[in-house]
């Protein structure tokens, strides 16, 4: 092939790269301009979202527990290690402990942990319907698929992502107090020192906790209308999903935080 | 009697699917398993390959015991009994040359460059060759069937198991994996047994038939014996009635 | 409200036992994934493939995970900077938090969602559609040729990737403490280079070996045991991908509790 065809032919595809990426950003865009409406104005189906509260949280609930759990008893394991050795005067760690695991680790942990477990599973429900022709054959029974299928997992994410949120929190702090007392002697008043936390350190959780939880529904129900094929479309759709999610939740953790840092830094 | 099949019982969960099959296959004979859907005629034939044990009975392939073997002893029975899937099972992700060449690598010992040159040679016996390049997602049901034997005949098996060759094929494509069977048997003396109920199959390049229903062999001999048998049952299958004596659960 | 609390403990013997039968099928699994091991006749051709597969794939996420990650770090170390004006315990700060915990996890966290979840769903496929007993029928073992590959390579790819991971979360780090806290970078490079030991590095990269086994392990297990179709491999994917980050995550602090 001689270079000028070459030359064409690379730009060619370049130029095809870019269009499907932007068509699918404009897709993912409306995605979630269709859900915010969506959750306004839109029909759904009764009890649909306690139904994926239910399913979101409740069935969680252990998933997260565990899982924060052992990351605080990590956290606490290795800090104490450390200072231990440099300044042998452990009696800050429960107060700073929970300044952290409140602006920042419980939301982002909590929502790397839902990205798996809820991006997965939402990007596999919706997928298999869309592979199956059912969010076709919902289209053309007048159903919005947006409304019926992604608005309910939306506003459950969102509710149960602040509450296990809250609950993960609870579960490091706890037991990385129970770490520090146990392998290294902290004393217990010590450490459950929760006076360093302020509004600040909440209004910024919050925000994140809101952010992911709205970030986690919107990527996987994407990627689940976005599968064609087969069980091979499925499982690329799942994936996909998880990727994205907790990759979203990474970057949002990063702009969110440096806002804090930068535009409000005194309060921390 | 190169394979016996001596009272078989086999049930999955409360569904009793054989009650009491008994069969013997002679060496080098083309012996069809015939019998309406659902009947247990390709749960019969994987018994001989370890994927299904059953329940009761026993199954002996020259000379040896081989229903109670472990995974692991099963496998130089597998090599000697081949067997070509309804849907192909070609590896997706894999060319039909590098299929063939698989088992090449694996059990001859080849490299890859020779693998590929002597899966090429193969897949023109089966007049693939042109195809060799392809995916199999890419060509129609006939020519995955036939890269699909190509790929059991690598092993050189005394053996070969057909389970439903023909269904879902045209009139032509079935022809054509008709006379293969039936070279595989005159030209290299292999014994196929042919799970089948494609009428024109059965009464072309059958050496014997046995006839499968409700859980027991009803029928087992050659081709004038079915013609001519009085037995209702057996007419109204070979005469392809969808009304008459036979209960076929679930209609 | 007695048949309430019934169902309850019925329910969590039935997750337990269900728990149970899955950890006692990937123990197995590793048990047969290792003696395929010994003596290593491992196919090396599809080791090859799997490893640069894997590899491709997930470096560019790896690669950006990373950086905003090193970016991360610094950020939350900004708040002790201005309070403590401790602008030369940022690079150390960062490198131990990258190499010892954050690093390891997270690339083991998204190598998972990428790679492991792909892994379950190909031989999930692969499962469904009789591929695998195509290949016994063939004679040839499914744990030697297809599964042991797959195993070695995730731990290999894993390894590698978390080095590399590792070093572009420090470059990122390096890039936005000088951004955002206006550290330079050479305050940043000695702060580093002066207060970590190797010993820092290696207990990451060890875990990450045991967090690349065990996401191998779960990943390849869900896959050849899928049933049900399209739906079975979503859900063998979603559960696959669930059980690793719980496993990472008991791991991390028993590998961080035996090695101190």
């Amino acid at each position: 092939m001689n270079p000028r065809r070459r030359i064409k032919r690379a730009i060619e595809r370049v130029g095809a790269r870019t269009l499907d990426f932007l068509s699918a950003a404009l897709f993912l865009w409306s995605v979630f301009a269709h859900t915010l409406v969506g959750t306004i104005r839109g029909k759904r189906p009764k009890g649909e979202v306690v139904k994926q509260m239910y399913i979101i949280g409740n069935k969680s609930l252990v998933f997260v527990g565990v899982t924060l759990g052992f990351i605080g008893m990590v956290m606490i394991y290795q800090t104490c290690l450390q200072f231990g050795r440099i300044t042998g005067d452990l009696s800050r760690i429960g107060h700073e402990f929970a300044k952290i695991l409140v602006h920042d680790f419980a939301p982002t942990l909590t929502a790397m942990m839902l990205s798996t477990r809820v991006g997965a599973g939402i990007a596999a429900e919706v997928g298999s319907m869309k592979v199956t022709e059912q969010v076709d054959a919902l289209r053309m029974s007048g159903v919005a698929p947006i409304d019926y299928l992604i608005v309910p997992r939306f506003i459950a994410c969102v509710v149960m992502m602040v509450v296990l949120s809250i609950f993960g929190a609870v579960v490091a702090f706890v037991l990385g107090g129970l770490t520090a007392a146990n392998a290294f002697g902290v004393n217990t008043h010590t450490y459950f020192d929760l006076s360093g936390v302020n509004f600040t350190h909440l209004g910024l959780g919050l925000t994140k906790a809101v952010a992911y939880g709205m970030a986690i529904p919107i990527i996987s129900g994407y990627c689940g209308l976005r599968a064609q094929g087969s069980s091979e479309g499925v499982g690329s759709a799942t994936t996909a999903a998880v990727i994205g999610s907790s990759f979203a939740v990474i970057v949002l953790d990063f702009i969110i935080s440096a806002f804090g840092l930068i535009v409000l830094g005194e309060g921390l | 009697m190169i394979i016996e099949f001596r009272d078989i019982h086999k049930a999955f969960g409360p569904k009793q699917v054989l009650r009491g099959v008994s069969l013997g296959i002679e060496p080098g004979e083309v012996m069809f398993i015939i019998g309406t859907s659902g009947v247990g005629k390709s749960v019969t034939i994987k018994h001989l390959i370890g994927l299904l044990r059953i329940d009761t009975g026993e199954i002996w392939f020259d000379g040896e015991r081989i229903d109670k073997l472990s995974e692991r002893q099963f496998y130089p029975v597998r090599e000697r009994i081949g067997m070509v899937f309804q849907h192909s099972t070609l590896f997706d992700s894999m060319t039909l040359r590098e299929n063939v060449a698989l088992p090449l690598r694996k059990h001859k010992g080849m490299r890859q460059n020779r693998a590929l040159r002597e899966a090429d040679k193969r897949l023109e016996q089966v007049h693939m060759g042109e195809f060799a390049d392809r995916y199999p997602a890419a060509l129609s049901d006939g020519m995955r069937k036939r890269a699909a034997i190509a790929r059991t005949l690598t092993l050189e098996p005394e053996v070969v198991l057909f389970d439903e060759p023909t269904t879902g094929l045209d009139p032509v494509s079935a022809r054509r994996i008709d006379r293969l069977i039936r070279e595989l048997a005159d030209t290299v003396g292999c014994t196929c047994i042919v799970v089948s109920h494609d009428l024109t199959s059965i009464f072309t390049i059958s050496d014997r038939i046995a006839f499968i229903y409700q859980g027991r062999v009803h029928l087992c001999g050659d081709q004038d014996a079915f013609r001519h048998s009085s037995d209702p049952v057996v007419q109204q299958f070979i005469s392809g009635q969808s009304s008459g004596p036979m209960e076929t659960p679930g209609f | 409200m007695a048949s309430r609390a019934r169902e309850f403990f019925i329910g969590v013997g039935d997750t337990a036992m269900n728990v149970a039968r899955q950890v006692g099928g990937i123990v197995i699994l590793f048990y047969e994934v290792v003696r395929a091991l010994l003596p290593p006749r491992l196919d090396l051709r599809e080791l090859m493939r799997n490893m640069l597969k894997m590899g491709y794939m997930s470096l560019p996420i790896i690669a950006l995970t990373a950086f905003f990650t090193g970016g991360l770090m610094v950020i939350q170390s900004g708040i002790y900077v201005k309070q403590f004006n401790a602008s030369a315990l940022v690079g150390w700060g960062s490198g131990y938090a990258v190499f010892r915990e954050i690093g390891p996890i997270l690339i083991g966290l998204m190598f998972s969602g990428r790679v492991g979840a792909n892994n379950t769903a190909e031989l999930g496929t692969m499962t469904v559609t009789e591929q695998i007993d195509g290949l016994r029928a063939l004679a040839i073992e499914p744990i030697r040729y297809l599964i042991a590959p797959r195993v070695v390579a995730m731990m290999l790819s894993l390894l590698c990737l978390t080095i590399i991971g590792d070093l572009i979360a420090l470059g990122g780090g390096l890039l936005f403490s000088k951004l955002i806290l206006n550290i330079e970078y050479s305050t940043f490079y000695y702060s580093l280079v002066d207060n970590l030991t190797p010993a820092d590095f290696i207990q990451g990269l060890v875990k990450s070996v045991v967090f690349g086994t065990s996401i191998a392990l779960t990943s390849c297990y869900f896959g050849i045991t899928v049933r049900g179709g399209a739906v079975g491999v979503g859900r063998a994917v979603n559960a696959a991908v669930v059980s690793a980050a719980v496993s990472i995550m008991l791991l991390d602090f028993a590998v961080t509790y035996l090695l101190g």
